[in-house]
Parts: C-alpha cells; sequence; structure tokens
C-alpha cells in the first residue's frame, strides 16, 4: 500500500514492476478509511474486529466489489 | 482471544504510546509478573490472530498495526513523537488511532520524490493530489503482510 504523485507515476510503477492494477484511492479516501479502520485501536476495551465489521467499515465507505471481499 | 492475550495486547499499545517502541517479551513479562515464555506464546498467539506482527522466527514486534518497528519510508509525526507508519493505509492511521493531527513525511513509489500529507481534525489538510494504491486483493492481505 504505497503513495504515489500521480497517475502517470502510477502506472510507470506498475508497468515497470510488471504487476497488474488492484485499487487506487485519493489521499483524502484514504484518509477517510484509516481514521475509521484505526479509531479504536487503543481502546482499553478493544476486542478483535469480526471479518463482517470489517466488511460492513469498507461497504460503508463505499469500497465494495471483488477486490475489498475479505472473504 | 483469551484474557491474557487481550491484557498482553493491551500493555503492547500502551507501551508504544508511553515508549515510542514495543516492548520485548522480556519487558512485558516483568511487567505481568509471568515467565517470559507463557509470555511469548501469547505474542505468538497475537501475531497469528492478525493482532500485532512478529519478526519471522522471532518473538520481536514488527508491527502493532499501524505503528511499525522497522523502516519504511512514512514518517508520521502525530501524539508528540514521530513514528513509522507501515503502508499508506497505516500511516494515515496513526493521526487517526491517536485521535489526533498528524504530518505525514513519506516518498512517490514510482520516483522516490517526497510527499506531504497533513490531518487536521480528522480531515486531510494537505496532500488531497496524493494516490494511494494498494495492489493485493482484500482477502490476500494477510497472506504476507509485509508485502500488502
Amino acid at each position: 500500500m504505497v503513495y504515489l504523485r500521480s497517475e502517470e507515476h502510477l502506472s510507470r510503477w506498475l508497468d515497470d514492476n510488471g504487476w497488474e492494477p488492484g485499487a487506487t484511492l485519493g489521499a483524502a479516501k484514504m484518509n477517510e478509511l484509516a481514521r475509521t479502520w484505526w479509531w479504536n485501536r487503543l481502546d482499553p476495551g478493544w476486542r478483535p474486529r469480526s471479518l463482517d465489521d470489517a466488511q460492513a467499515i469498507l461497504t460503508d465507505l463505499g469500497l465494495t466489489g471483488e477486490f475489498w471481499a475479505l472473504r | 482471544m483469551d484474557a491474557l492475550d487481550l491484557d498482553v495486547r493491551r500493555h503492547v499499545y500502551f507501551s508504544v504510546v508511553a515508549n515510542g517502541r514495543p516492548p520485548t517479551t522480556a519487558d512485558t513479562a516483568l511487567a505481568f509478573g509471568d515467565e517470559e515464555a507463557e509470555i511469548a506464546d501469547s505474542y505468538r498467539r497475537l501475531h497469528d490472530a492478525h493482532a500485532l506482527v512478529l519478526i519471522p522466527g522471532s518473538t520481536e514486534i514488527w508491527m502493532a498495526n499501524p505503528f511499525c518497528f522497522a523502516p519504511t519510508p512514512h514518517r508520521v509525526t502525530a501524539g508528540g513523537r514521530t513514528w513509522t507508519g507501515t503502508c499508506a493505509w497505516d500511516a494515515l492511521g496513526i493521526p487517526g488511532a491517536l485521535h489526533g493531527d498528524g504530518d505525514i513525511a513519506t516518498e512517490c513509489a514510482c520516483c522516490g520524490e517526497s510527499l506531504r500529507l497533513a490531518v487536521h481534525d480528522g480531515d486531510l489538510t494537505d496532500g488531497a493530489e496524493v494516490l494511494c494504491h494498494i495492489l493485493v486483493p482484500a482477502r490476500r492481505w494477510w497472506e504476507d503482510i509485509g508485502f500488502t
């Protein structure tokens, strides 16, 4: 999960490494995802998140489809 | 996950926030008054449950996500410290986990050029032009978390 400065650099990076594209998010969307995903990580009462709950976070952010399926 | 493992995990994360580094199994055994071997077993179970990531073949903590304890290109200033983010997702996750603002100094994976992002009051305030790319589909993220 990497940062890239532009679509052009993303394409070059994929080509140089011979990789198929995965999913691309703008940094604002990634911030939204990261903030939601990690928000409770330091809570004293933290419990493991179920796959269904994790999938719901992705779905609520519009991250749906085969690429984002956790199972 | 049993009560000991939840307690050990909580101790690990609190130690990370307090000290900027994860506790060794000896540190945690001392804090709990337990045998180090018992704590090492707990670290391994937490690794298997994806609650921590250990350096392969050891009980040394590599990641207590979103925090990373090996070099990466992602330096995150938040909560009065500079941290290492595991990846693009985790770097932005550090201000989130700390419930505060953050500045991220990182680089383009293609050309190595410096990039900066900032989070203030939960919103991205700098770096909106930056892209984040995830190569590995979600169901395979834990097959090789270091690559993911």
